[in-house]
């Protein structure tokens, strides 16, 4: 390969500067931040009465963000090792971006677990006093597990990268280069090392499948082992891992988009891509529109007394305006939309992906609420605030501050490292030539 | 002046008068029923119960206090006194001082009376009954035999024609011995009934509690005989209790769950390991 075109990638591809939109947009997730941390600070010094949380609904938004931030971070086995081990090449300039949502969406599931606790200070009990029969104590395990995981699949295909940033001390600056220096200083591109390194990341990209799919299959057992309307179903495993990935792609699809946009990167980031994308994103939405039927058809098609409520609670009840957006918007019109080949332009999959990631959070919070709102035992002598759910301002804040807390981590990585793989971008440019 | 001092106390004389009228016709009438209970010839006891027709329909009365009595209703014969339950019911064990009463004749009177109080007029009822007793025996092969005695001036004589129930005493009620619930006594006061619930389970010793019976006999009362028999299944109580099940506590998770859940952490963390040993391998071959 010449090394004008080498050149032109690593130029292309290196870490640049926020400019003025950067830097609004960081702004605007440190205010979101600031004031997520201002309400929790808040919950802290009150306790849990600020929530609109109750006796009945105990798990409100807080678990809702839990199992999204849980369901996006999937995408990083999806596109790195599915499609890795896959022998799909195309995905290559698409899988940092893929790990990084990986690792910033696990980071925040496991701090807003923490957030959910009225005593966070006791934490250190699940420890002390948890029993291994406890689906809870199993997500702890697995969440941690693959936290690790895909900070290892972040880690080996970075340390090439890190070598040739290594290089551009004038253009990175003196900070960065002291990092880039701690974390990759050893990295001399040799055969041996290259070996180590592909090995690594082929065995990484086996263990983090089972990985991920124990993380939201245990997720899945947290409401399925216990017997309540609308979660006592023996198909949540496969409905919670097929809405993972649906919502994981719809998130990388989203970021694709404004890395694309924000760093000029079309000749990485290709139509082509958004194309490819949208057809997996199609057959992931039937996927998981066929494990909804499955959910909703056959208790609805039953209609068991103790479980009438709830489900016409979500089909025409309270719920419904919510049931319905979320199905529409995470599954119908995104089908719509990327089925044809024109809605798989960049523009069109994009709006689609944002769809279904909106459509998926409020997905989340569906499975979590109504349940807890119609327990098999009808609600005797309560406030009637409990027979409601109304998530407050703190609430909010502290869910959205999270939102925000996840995209930092995203954007700042960006900043830092290069989000498409440049190592990896200059051979398979060079493996092209040679064919 | 006169004539206004006169009007207002009209006024008050009238209203006096209709209140008086009116808190009258608010009472009503309170019944009292009695019934005499002898446990396996060792607990003898009485139970009230006051009822009271209110909105045309008869409604137990709570918190009626009753006084029990044996033979008249006087001081000296006082057996004690009681309060009525949520369900009107009052319960009064036969005391100990009542003996020298209770052995001067085969037949036996009790009293109970409520005093008069704001919603009700005084009320008495009185019960009358014939000292019994039951006696319950087995044959061999499984047959039960219960005989029913009356205290006829100083001996006891067997008591045709009346029914009996034989049963097997449960947690929850009697259970019939067989098909057949009640059975009458003979001449000689007897009833037979054959033992058929094979199988049933017992209690640690195997031991059932047979049980004869006469419900709300109008002569007699209620009277019952038990005796225990080793005709039932031996149960050994297993208890789970800090077993190794899902459901123990912490460090009690069963063999297969410790098994599987350390073997895949061990496994999985294995590999993290590995693979951070190759990192410090790359981190050598760079030096």
């Amino acid at each position: 390969m010449e090394s004008i075109a080498k050149q032109k990638i690593v130029e292309d591809l290196l870490p640049q500067k926020f400019g003025k939109p950067g830097k609004i947009w960081v702004g605007i997730l440190l205010v979101f931040c600031a004031l997520g941390l201002f309400a929790y600070i808040r919950q802290l010094t009150k306790g849990l009465a600020v929530t609109g949380m109750r006796d009945y609904v105990s798990w409100g938004i807080y678990i809702s963000n839990f199992v999204f931030f849980v369901a996006i971070s999937l995408v990083g086995s999806l596109i790195t090792a599915v499609l890795r081990l896959s022998d799909v090449h195309w995905s290559t300039p698409l899988t940092r971006i893929a790990e990084i949502i990986a690792v910033s969406a696990i980071t925040f599931a496991s701090i807003i677990i923490i957030v959910d606790m009225g005593r966070p200070d006791r934490f250190y009990n699940l420890f002390i006093h948890g029993r291994l029969q406890s689906p809870i104590i199993w997500d702890v395990v697995v969440i941690t597990t693959y936290f690790f995981v895909s900070i290892l699949l972040l880690y080996f295909p970075l340390m090439p990268d890190l070598a040739i940033l290594l290089k551009f001390k004038e253009k990175t600056g003196a900070g960065l280069h002291k990092l880039y220096t701690f974390l990759g200083s050893f990295w001399k591109n040799t055969n041996a090392q290259i070996h180590i390194n592909e090995k690594a990341v082929n065995i990484l990209s086996i263990t983090i499948i089972p990985v991920a799919f124990s993380i939201h299959t245990v997720t899945s057992w947290l409401f399925a082992t216990t017997y309540r309307p609308g979660w006592d179903s023996t198909n949540f495993g496969a409905y919670f891992i097929s809405g993972a990935f649906l919502v994981g792609a719809g998130g990388v699809i989203v970021a694709m988009y404004i890395f694309r946009k924000a760093y000029q990167l079309e000749n990485y980031i290709t139509d082509s891509h958004f194309d490819k994308m949208g057809k997996i994103l199609v057959l992931l939405a039937l996927l998981y529109l066929y494990f909804n039927v499955n959910e909703f058809l056959v208790p609805a098609f039953k209609m068991k007394k103790s479980e009438e409520d709830h489900l016409l609670g979500l089909f025409t009840g309270e719920f419904a305006p919510v049931f319905w957006f979320a199905i529409t918007t995470a599954m119908i019109i995104p089908i719509l939309i990327l089925v044809f080949k024109k809605g798989r332009r960049p523009l069109p999959a994009f709006i689609a992906g944002i769809l279904v990631v909106i459509g998926s959070w409020f997905k989340r919070y569906l499975i979590v609420t109504p349940t807890l709102l119609h327990p098999f035992l009808p609600m005797h002598d309560v406030p009637a605030s409990y027979r409601h759910y109304i998530p407050t301002w703190e609430e909010w804040s502290i869910a959205l501050g999270s939102l925000a807390g996840a995209m930092l981590i995203i954007t700042l990585f960006a900043r830092i490292f290069p989000i498409i793989p440049i190592q990896e971008t200059i051979t398979e440019t060079e493996q092209n030539e040679t064919k | 002046m006169k004539l206004n001092s006169s009007i207002a106390f009209a006024v008050l004389l009238f209203n006096f008068i209709g209140l008086n009228a009116f808190s009258q016709a608010e009472k009503n009438e309170l019944t009292i029923s009695i019934g005499y209970y002898n446990n396996n010839s060792q607990i003898h006891y009485l139970v009230a119960q006051a009822k009271s027709k209110i909105d045309g329909r008869f409604q137990q009365i709570p918190n009626v206090a009753l006084s029990f009595y044996i033979t008249n209703a006087t001081i000296p014969n006082l057996l004690g006194k009681a309060v009525t339950n949520e369900k009107g019911e009052a319960l009064l064990l036969i005391p100990p001082s009542a003996k020298n009463e209770w052995n001067k004749s085969a037949k036996q009177s009790f009293i109970v009376t409520s005093s008069a109080s704001k919603q009700f007029d005084e009320a008495t009822a009185t019960l009358e009954i014939t000292k019994a007793k039951i006696m319950i025996d087995t044959l061999p092969d499984k047959n039960i035999v219960a005989t029913l005695f009356e205290l006829m001036d100083s001996a006891w004589v067997p008591v045709k024609e009346v029914d009996l129930k034989v049963a097997i005493k449960r947690l929850g009620g009697d259970l019939n011995v067989n098909e057949t619930p009640t059975y009458s006594t003979d001449s000689l006061g007897a009833v037979a009934a054959e033992f058929k619930r094979e199988k049933l389970p017992g209690d640690a010793n195997g031991y059932l509690t047979l049980i004869a019976k006469l419900d709300e006999h109008e002569i007699y009362g209620n009277i019952t005989a038990e005796k225990l028999v080793p005709w039932g299944v031996v149960i050994k109580h297993a208890s789970n209790f800090d077993k190794r099940t899902l459901f123990a506590r912490r460090g009690h998770s069963p063999w297969w769950l410790e098994l599987l859940a350390y073997s895949i952490v061990l496994a999985v963390w294995s590999i993290l390991i590995y693979l951070i040993v190759q990192i410090k391998n790359i981190k050598k071959l760079g030096v």
